[in-house]
């Protein structure tokens, strides 16, 4: 494993996936050759609504079947320093798992809790075919550094709200590749407030004909954050959809970067695709880049569009609320929870919803 | 309360981006009061209601403005709803991401404080206001003003309006973009809320629809940013079947 790491160590610095933050910065050393120890955290699983979970759900240590049927590591091009390293310094690959058919009344909570200064995990994921879940999972702990390299796959017609929140930590690496089903429909939703850096590189392949996914980010950043989210949608299937939606509220001197690729390979004959960043200045030293690409290879397309918006807290709606009896740090606080909720509220279910904006204020008072 | 007004304001002059608006306006408004002032596009009318408000775009270069011989203008624009003023937006700013039924609580509790806004009564409150102003449970999961029609959104002012419970309800072109049902509603709200009460509002429009249903009890005409003439409801018809020229004429006669 190492060793096919140390092949891929060396990155092109122009690449858009490094262009923001380099690997040097994101790995936890500094020092790219370096392969240091980590440690492996604490994983659980509960529901949000405290009853035992059902039977068909699972977290196990990964067979070497499991990782050649579910790993997507090689599929990062660019990118592939990251994923690469999290394999090479994790002590466990674990496998999450949802039996077919099954459908889970309350969001499952998967809880990784981090040690020491570097933690790591690789978590395959096998979604099973017409499984209806969400599924929320949390990143916390006091480990300096932490990576996660999220593998594996939505099943067929399956339905699936997939969120994963960092509301309080220090680094991170984050890569996820995952595919899609035929006809799967996915909500990829992530949560970041409070990482002191961040390199989030999230992928997803719709391969099959029918699959629908929508990627929604909710992000704040404050004092002197890094923050740098790649995302890719890659269709090769027919018929297939995606949405983007992700949103920044960049605060303090905080650096926030947010670059999508959606492509469209030859052979996806009525793909529809779209992405929109939007981000929120809070203060005159944050720093927010939005750098939307496409690659369209297929000429019968529904469609493929992208945009970018950026500004600060509209003074309009802060006299408004003012009229309303609200100060103007309450004003603030309301407006930049407002904003955050735009892409939260279309995560997933109302109790889903709930769970999040609730995580997310109380963050919001503490800073 | 005795003969205190409620509202007072003496020789308010405004201006926005060094254009003075107001050019001296003088008004009370006693407890109880329903007043309205009349004008054409550009009279100072939402100007008047904005900077009673506190909006920060306007300056205000001259005057005193009292409520309950407190005096406003020294207030921020919370400090204001705090104290009672209510302004009902001519054209209310939505907020995407802000549901209403969070949005209601925590402004009331901001303005009434944490107990009002909890509890059965004020959910009673709410039912009651919305089942008057024809607006479906649904509308609570709502983003505030976002994607409303106009009229939901007139509609909205007045239940925030019937929540809060103002001392003074400014009701900045409220008709405009409501059918006559809808009129007919908001009226009965500021009635509910003003009449009978220590409370006024001041209502400004274009129209003397809204005060066939309001009945106000003093009617302002407002022309190049001064109030040139006053009366009873008498005069909003006046206005209505003459237009402003004849008060125009009034005051350049007695200039």
């Amino acid at each position: 494993m190492s060793s096919s790491y140390l092949v891929h160590a060396i990155t092109d610095k122009a690449a858009h996936i490094w262009r923001y933050t380099s690997w040097k910065k994101a790995h936890p050393t500094g020092s790219i050759e370096d392969i240091p120890e980590s440690n492996s955290p604490e994983i659980s699983i509960s529901l949000v609504d405290g009853k035992s979970i059902p039977e068909g759900i699972s977290i196990d240590e990964a067979t070497d079947l499991d990782i050649e049927r579910l790993g997507h590591e090689l599929d990062f091009d660019n990118g592939t320093a990251a994923p690469k390293f999290i394999s090479a310094v994790v002590p466990k690959v674990y496998k999450f798992s949802i039996k077919d058919k099954l459908k889970i009344e309350s969001p499952l909570l998967v809880k990784i809790t981090t040690t020491g200064d570097i933690c790591t995990v690789r978590l395959l994921i096998d979604i099973g075919n017409q499984v209806e879940a969400e599924i929320i999972t949390i990143i916390e702990g006091d480990a300096k550094w932490t990576g996660i390299l999220r593998e594996g796959k939505y099943g067929a017609n399956s339905i699936v709200n997939d969120v994963v929140t960092q509301i309080t930590g220090s680094r991170l690496l984050r890569c996820d590749a995952l595919s899609l089903g035929r006809d799967a429909q996915v909500k990829a939703g992530t949560v970041n407030a409070s990482s002191s850096q961040a390199k989030i590189d999230i992928r997803h392949w719709l391969s099959e004909p029918g699959s629908s996914l929508k990627v929604n980010g909710s992000i704040l950043s404050s004092n002197q954050d890094h923050l740098d989210s790649h995302i890719e949608i890659t269709h090769t299937g027919r018929e297939t959809h995606s949405r983007l939606e992700w949103h920044s509220a960049c605060g303090g001197k905080s650096n926030t970067t947010g670059t999508g690729m959606l492509r469209i390979d030859a052979g996806a004959k009525g793909a529809d695709a779209g992405q929109l960043f939007h981000n929120l200045l809070l203060s005159k030293k944050a720093k927010a880049n939005s750098i939307p690409e496409l690659e369209v290879l297929e000429s019968e397309v529904v469609g493929c569009g992208h945009g970018t918006a950026n500004g600060p807290l509209d003074e309009q709606q802060l006299f408004y609320l003012s009229t309303r009896g609200f100060d103007e740090h309450q004003a603030r606080a309301a407006l930049i929870a407002a904003f955050l909720n735009t892409p939260l509220s279309d995560m997933g279910s109302q109790q889903l919803h709930g769970w999040l904006i609730e995580r997310i204020e109380n963050h919001l008072n503490t800073i | 309360m005795g003969n205190l007004p409620l509202l007072k304001i003496e020789g308010l002059e405004a201006s926005i981006d060094d254009t003075m608006i107001l050019k001296g306006i003088n008004l009370e408004i006693l407890p109880g009061e329903v007043h309205a002032v009349m004008g054409r596009n550009g009279s100072g009318k939402s100007t008047t209601a904005h900077v009673l408000m506190g909006h920060p775009d306007y300056e205000v270069v001259n005057g005193s403005v009292q409520l309950n011989g407190e005096d406003l203008l020294e207030m921020e624009a919370f400090e204001r709803a705090r104290a009672g003023v209510f302004l009902s937006f001519q054209y209310p700013h939505s907020v995407p991401g802000l549901q209403v039924g969070n949005f209601l609580r925590r402004s009331v509790s901001a303005i009434r404080g944490e107990e009002a806004a909890k509890g059965a009564e004020f959910r009673n409150l709410l039912k009651e206001g919305m089942e008057q102003l024809g607006l479906d449970r649904s509308f609570l999961s709502r983003y505030v003003n976002d994607g409303f029609s106009g009229g939901e959104k007139k509609r909205f002012e007045i239940l925030q309006m019937m929540l809060i419970k103002p001392k003074l309800a400014i009701l900045d072109e409220t008709d405009s973009g409501l059918d006559i049902d809808g009129i007919r509603t908001v009226a009965q709200g500021v009635d509910a809320a003003i009449r009978g009460s220590n409370s006024g509002a001041l209502i400004i429009t274009h129209y003397n629809r809204i005060l066939e249903h309001v009945k106000p009890d003093k009617i302002h005409v407002l022309i190049d940013g001064k109030i040139v003439k006053s009366g009873g409801p008498e005069l909003a018809n006046k206005l209505e079947e003459k237009g402003y020229d004849w008060v125009e004429q009034e005051v350049m006669d007695n200039e």
